[in-house]
């Protein structure tokens, strides 16, 4: 089954075959997961969509005529329902410092004065950041975050994340133009807040 | 240059894809302009957030595959029970079918059959009661007869006082 080329496992898994199935699974699972990390953080929340993207799959994998790659195919499927899932979920309208644990408050302290974060080793930082992230694309509408995260987190073209999303290339354009402006006035009111109340927050206080 | 304001460029593309000669103009501009020095750190942290966020990976769980596939077999299981169903459905079809047929058509018989209205009886002054009491009165006088009294002429009406008095008038 290893050997077995994308087109014929999707013919295999097409007739039922399982194990041609978990081949796929197998091969293109670590592409679906990096999809589903762009949208959520969560572990749970992550394993969720995936299963959902390859229970579509598996009940589209009649569409699949192999004139593109089989990881493209999947990476769309990835895309639209990791979207929609996110569609669906409500969204926080705003953040503020007060919602920021410690840390985070202290990440955005030392991204303001230059200061090394001494107290934290670089993964931790890392972590922080991340969860940081999380919070303030959390604001964001799913196409702002879809389009951040891929134009300037992963730094793909945009005929790329075109691709992926089956969107127009001027569409993504202009979604990362207005995208950036959205969540550089979200961290700019959290930066004007810690400079009011530098390494103050509720996180701090707790 | 240094008195454009550089939001336009922090937009127009990622932070990193900004070329020397932009970024220069964004640190001279940034050094007069307090405003534009705002917005580009915020630019700032934002490329960096947006980089930690791409870096952050979640990788499938060992059970992952396992998971999924028992989730595909309960689906094709939900799928093979319903026509188990339909055919259960369609055995006992003929009967449901009728009874609901039955039910329906009672219920059109119930709701779409108009009720016959209720006539109020007012008297007819045209209509002529050969019975009435004025009527057998008149009658009495126009026939010349021996002029009998009211128990006669209720008894003529009702037929309730028995043969004697048709008896006694008939002969």
């Amino acid at each position: 089954m290893e050997r077995a080329s994308d087109l014929e496992l999707a013919r295999l898994a097409r007739g039922g075959d399982e194990s041609a199935f978990a081949e796929i699974m197998r091969r293109y699972g670590p592409r679906v997961f990096r999809v589903a990390s762009r949208f959520f953080r969560q572990r749970e929340r992550v394993e969720e969509a995936a299963q959902d993207v390859f229970l579509k799959a598996f009940t589209e994998l009649d569409a699949y005529e192999g004139r593109g790659s089989l990881e493209g195919w999947l990476t769309r499927i990835a895309t639209t329902t990791c979207l929609n899932l996110l569609r669906r979920a409500k969204r926080r309208p705003e953040l503020t410092l007060s919602d920021l644990t410690e840390d985070e408050s202290a990440w955005l302290d030392t991204q303001t004065a230059g200061a090394a974060l001494e107290r934290h080793k670089a993964v931790e930082r890392s972590v922080v950041a991340a969860d940081l992230a999380e919070r303030v694309l959390d604001t964001l509408s799913p196409d702002d975050r879809l389009v951040l995260t891929l134009v300037d987190g992963e730094e793909l073209a945009v005929k790329e994340v075109a691709e992926m999303t089956g969107w127009s290339e001027s569409k993504v354009k202009v979604q990362a133009f207005r995208a950036r402006r959205r969540m550089r006035a979200a961290v700019e009111k959290l930066l004007a807040f810690e400079r009011k109340t530098p390494g103050e927050s509720l996180g701090s206080a707790r | 240059m240094r008195d454009e304001h550089i939001t336009g460029m922090l937009e127009n593309a990622p932070l990193a894809e900004l070329s020397e000669g932009e970024l220069e103009a964004v640190h001279a501009h940034t050094a007069l302009c307090a405003e534009c020095l705002r917005a580009y750190e915020a630019a700032r942290v934002s490329s960096l957030l947006l980089r930690e966020s791409a870096a952050a990976e979640v990788e499938p769980s060992p059970f992952f595959q396992t998971r999924v596939l028992a989730a595909l077999r309960e689906r094709r299981a939900r799928e093979e029970e319903v026509p188990a169903l339909s055919r259960l459905w369609r055995a006992a079809g003929a009967l449901v079918s009728s009874m609901a047929v039955t039910v329906v058509a009672l219920a059109a018989l119930t709701f779409t059959v108009p009720v016959t209205p209720t006539t109020t009886e007012t008297p007819d002054a045209t209509a002529f009661d050969p019975y009435s009491e004025e009527a057998v009165l008149v009658a009495q006088d126009e026939t010349g007869d021996a002029v009998i009294d009211y128990d006669q002429v209720f008894a003529t009406i009702y037929d309730t006082s028995g043969a004697g008095v048709d008896d006694g008038q008939n002969r």
